[in-house]
C-alpha cells in the first residue's frame, strides 16, 4: 500500500506555449462588441446589474402585450407601429441614460482602456465597437416588441382595411401591415443608431457614470422640454407652421417625422410634421450622428496619446 | 540576437523632453530599465508599443518598426501599466479571458491559458471573486496575467513591484525571473530601484533625463562596486580602525561599513579582524549599488 502514489496531487506541469491560432484585428473588434453588448444587459455582472435593463426590456413588451390581447379580445389595434418608439420614448431614453455610461464610464475611470490600445485594436476600433454595441442593444429593445406585434397580427385574423384609431384619426390600415412593420424594424436601426451616437458620446465624456446618466437624461428633458414648451407658445400664437418645426427638437419625432415621410402612415401621436420635416430631418439626423462620432473619436484619440 | 534597438530616439512634449536621443539595445532575458521617475521610462514603453509618436528618432521592436507596425507589436508583445487599470465588478478569470480575446485568442483557448497563467502568477480560488475585493498584491497579479494571457515574446512591465510589501516585491521579483527564464519570454522592466532589479535582471540600463546613463550586463554593475558591506553588533569604529590599519579602504554608511574589495585577502581580513575584536558579526554581503551611486559615479566621470 505504501507504494501507491497519492492522489489528489496538483502536478505543476510548468509553463505551456501557445501555438493555437491568433486572430486579428477585426476579432478582437468583434469580442470588445459582445462584451460591451453583454455588459449593457447586466450579463457576466452582479445581479443588482441585471435590474435596471431587465425592468426597461419588460416595459417595452407591455404595449405589445397589450396590442396582442387588443387584436385578439376586441379586434382593434391601438398602436401603428411607427407610433411605437415615440409612445415608448421615456424607456428608451432611461435606458440609454442608465447603460451608456455603463459602457464607457468604468474603462475610463478605471483606466482600463490602455490596456485595450496595447492590444491591436485602434481608438477608432474602440468607439466602433462600443457604438456597435449600444445601437445592437437598443434595437433589440426596439424589434423584439414590434416583432411580437407583427407576429400576433398574422396569427390573429384581423378584418383587413380598419383604421386603427376608428376614420377620424387616420387613414385605414391594411392588417397585417407588413409594409409598416417593415419599415418600422429599418427605422428602429436609425433610432438606435442616433440615440446610440448622442447618449455614448455625451457619456463619453465624464468617467464619472453617476454624471453621465445624469448627462444624458438631462440632455433628454431638455430637447423633449424645449421641444413641447415652444409648440405651445407657438400654438397660443397661432403659428401652426412653427409649432410643428418645434416638435422636432425631440429627437424622437425628428426620426418619426423622417420615417413618416418615406414609409407614409400615422404616427398615432396626433401630431402633423411640417412638410418638408422629412428631408431636412434626414438630413439633420445624418449631421447629429457624424457629428457624435466625430467627437468621440476625437475624444477618444485624446485619450489614447495621453 | 536583438530583441529591440533605439536609435537616437527623443520625445518632446510641449513642456518637456522626456526622451532626449536615447539609443539602447536590448538582448533576451530580462532587461532591467532603471530611472527615477520622470525619467522617461514609461514614455519610452508607450514609443515602443507603438501607441505613442517618437518626435525624431527610430527603433524596432522584436524586427518590427515600431513606428509603422504597432499593431503587429501588440499581437506578440505583452503589457502591464504602472497604474491600476482593472475594473472591479468582474472577476480576474472573465476580465482575463476577454483580454486574451482582445488579443486575438480563441474564446476556449483564452480559456485554458487564463486557467494557466492565473496559477502562474498565484491566484488560485479567488480568480472566481469580482475584483474589487482584491489586495494590492492580487492586483498587480492579475495585471501581470493579463499582459501573458497571450503568450507574448515579449513583455513590457512596468513599476510592477509598485505598492507591494516586502513579501510580495519578492514574490513578483521571484516571478519576473521566472517569466525571462523558465518562460522564455523577454521582459522589459522598470524600477526606480537599482537594488530591486539587480537580483533578476541579465542586463540593466540607467536612463536620467530622458538619456541613457549606463547600460551594461549585469556582472559589470558588481564588478564596478567591488565592494562588500559589513555589518557588527557594536564596535564599528574599532573594526573600521582596525580594518584601516591594515591598508584597507573602510567608509562607513551608519551601521554598515562598506569595504573596498583589494583581492580575497580583504576578506580574510575582515574575518580576522572581527575574531580579534571579539566583535559579533550581524551581516557580511556583497555591497548593493543603490541608482544614487550610479548617478554620484556619472558625475565623477
Amino acid at each position: 500500500m505504501s507504494e501507491t502514489s497519492p492522489t489528489g496531487v496538483i502536478h505543476d506541469i510548468g509553463y505551456r506555449h501557445y501555438t493555437g491560432p491568433r486572430h486579428g484585428r477585426g476579432y478582437a473588434v468583434r469580442a470588445l462588441t459582445v462584451h460591451s453588448l453583454r455588459g449593457v444587459f447586466g450579463l457576466g455582472r452582479t445581479a443588482r446589474a441585471k435590474i435596471i435593463p431587465y425592468s426597461l426590456v419588460a416595459i417595452m413588451m407591455l404595449p405589445a402585450v397589450v396590442q396582442v390581447a387588443a387584436m385578439a379580445l376586441i379586434s382593434q389595434r391601438p398602436l401603428t407601429y411607427s407610433g411605437f418608439v415615440p409612445a415608448m420614448q421615456v424607456v428608451l431614453a432611461i435606458f440609454l441614460a442608465s447603460q451608456s455610461p455603463f459602457l464607457v464610464a468604468p474603462d475610463l475611470r478605471f483606466r482600463v482602456l490602455p490596456l485595450y490600445l496595447s492590444r491591436p485594436v485602434t481608438p477608432r476600433d474602440y468607439v466602433g465597437a462600443k457604438l456597435l454595441a449600444m445601437t445592437s442593444a437598443l434595437f433589440l429593445l426596439i424589434a423584439i416588441p414590434l416583432t411580437v406585434m407583427y407576429i400576433g397580427e398574422l396569427v390573429i385574423d384581423m378584418r383587413p382595411g380598419e383604421s386603427p384609431f376608428g376614420e377620424a384619426l387616420g387613414p385605414a390600415v391594411p392588417s397585417p401591415d407588413t409594409v409598416g412593420y417593415l419599415g418600422s424594424m429599418a427605422f428602429g436601426l436609425v433610432y438606435a443608431l442616433l440615440l446610440a451616437a448622442v447618449g455614448v458620446a455625451v457619456a463619453s465624456f465624464t468617467p464619472r457614470r453617476g454624471l453621465g446618466v445624469a448627462s444624458v437624461i438631462a440632455l433628454y428633458l431638455l430637447a423633449s422640454g424645449v421641444s413641447v414648451v415652444l409648440n405651445a407658445v407657438f400654438q397660443s400664437t397661432s403659428d401652426d407652421v412653427l409649432a410643428s418645426w418645434a416638435l422636432l427638437v425631440n429627437p424622437f419625432f425628428l426620426v418619426n417625422a423622417v420615417q413618416n415621410w418615406i414609409f407614409g402612415g400615422v404616427t398615432g401621436t396626433g401630431l402633423d410634421y411640417p412638410d418638408m420635416a422629412g428631408p431636412l430631418g434626414a438630413l439633420a439626423v445624418l449631421a447629429l450622428i457624424a457629428l457624435s462620432t466625430a467627437a468621440m473619436l476625437a475624444r477618444y484619440r485624446k485619450a489614447a496619446s495621453a | 540576437m536583438t530583441i529591440l534597438t533605439t536609435e537616437g530616439l527623443t520625445k518632446r512634449f510641449p513642456r518637456v523632453t522626456a526622451l532626449d536621443r536615447l539609443s539602447v539595445t536590448v538582448g533576451p532575458g530580462v532587461t532591467g530599465l532603471v530611472g527615477a521617475n520622470g525619467a522617461g521610462k514609461s514614455t519610452l514603453i508607450k514609443i515602443l508599443l507603438g501607441l505613442v509618436e517618437p518626435t525624431e528618432g527610430s527603433g524596432r521592436v522584436l524586427g518590427l518598426d515600431f513606428r509603422t507596425q504597432g499593431d503587429e507589436i501588440r499581437r506578440v508583445a505583452g503589457y502591464m501599466p504602472e497604474h491600476e487599470c482593472l475594473p472591479p465588478d468582474i472577476s480576474a478569470t472573465e476580465f482575463v479571458v476577454h483580454m486574451g480575446q482582445m488579443s486575438g485568442l480563441p474564446r476556449t483557448a483564452a480559456r485554458e491559458r487564463a486557467a494557466d497563467v492565473l496559477r502562474h502568477v498565484g491566484l488560485y480560488e479567488e480568480r472566481y471573486r469580482a475584483i474589487g475585493g482584491y489586495s494590492t498584491g492580487m492586483r498587480q497579479r492579475v495585471k501581470l496575467a493579463q499582459a501573458l494571457i497571450h503568450d507574448p515574446k515579449l513583455v513590457f512591465l512596468d513599476e510592477p513591484t509598485n505598492g507591494l510589501d516586502p513579501k510580495g516585491r519578492d514574490e513578483m521579483l521571484a516571478l519576473i525571473r521566472r517569466i525571462g527564464s523558465e518562460f522564455g519570454i523577454s521582459v522589459l522592466v522598470t524600477s526606480h530601484l537599482l537594488g530591486e532589479l539587480e537580483r533578476i535582471c541579465d542586463h540593466v540600463i540607467v536612463i536620467d533625463g530622458g538619456t541613457l546613463l549606463r547600460s551594461s550586463a549585469i556582472g559589470e554593475f558588481t564588478q564596478a562596486t567591488q565592494s562588500i558591506t559589513v555589518e557588527v553588533e557594536e564596535g564599528q569604529e574599532a573594526l573600521a580602525a582596525h580594518l584601516s590599519g591594515l591598508g584597507e579602504t573602510v567608509t562607513a554608511h551608519g551601521r554598515l561599513l562598506a569595504v573596498h574589495v583589494r583581492g580575497d585577502q580583504t576578506f580574510d581580513a575582515v574575518r580576522d579582524a572581527v575574531c580579534d575584536l571579539d566583535l559579533s558579526l550581524v551581516r557580511l554581503e556583497q555591497g548593493r549599488q543603490r541608482i544614487e551611486d550610479v548617478f554620484r559615479e556619472n558625475a565623477h566621470v
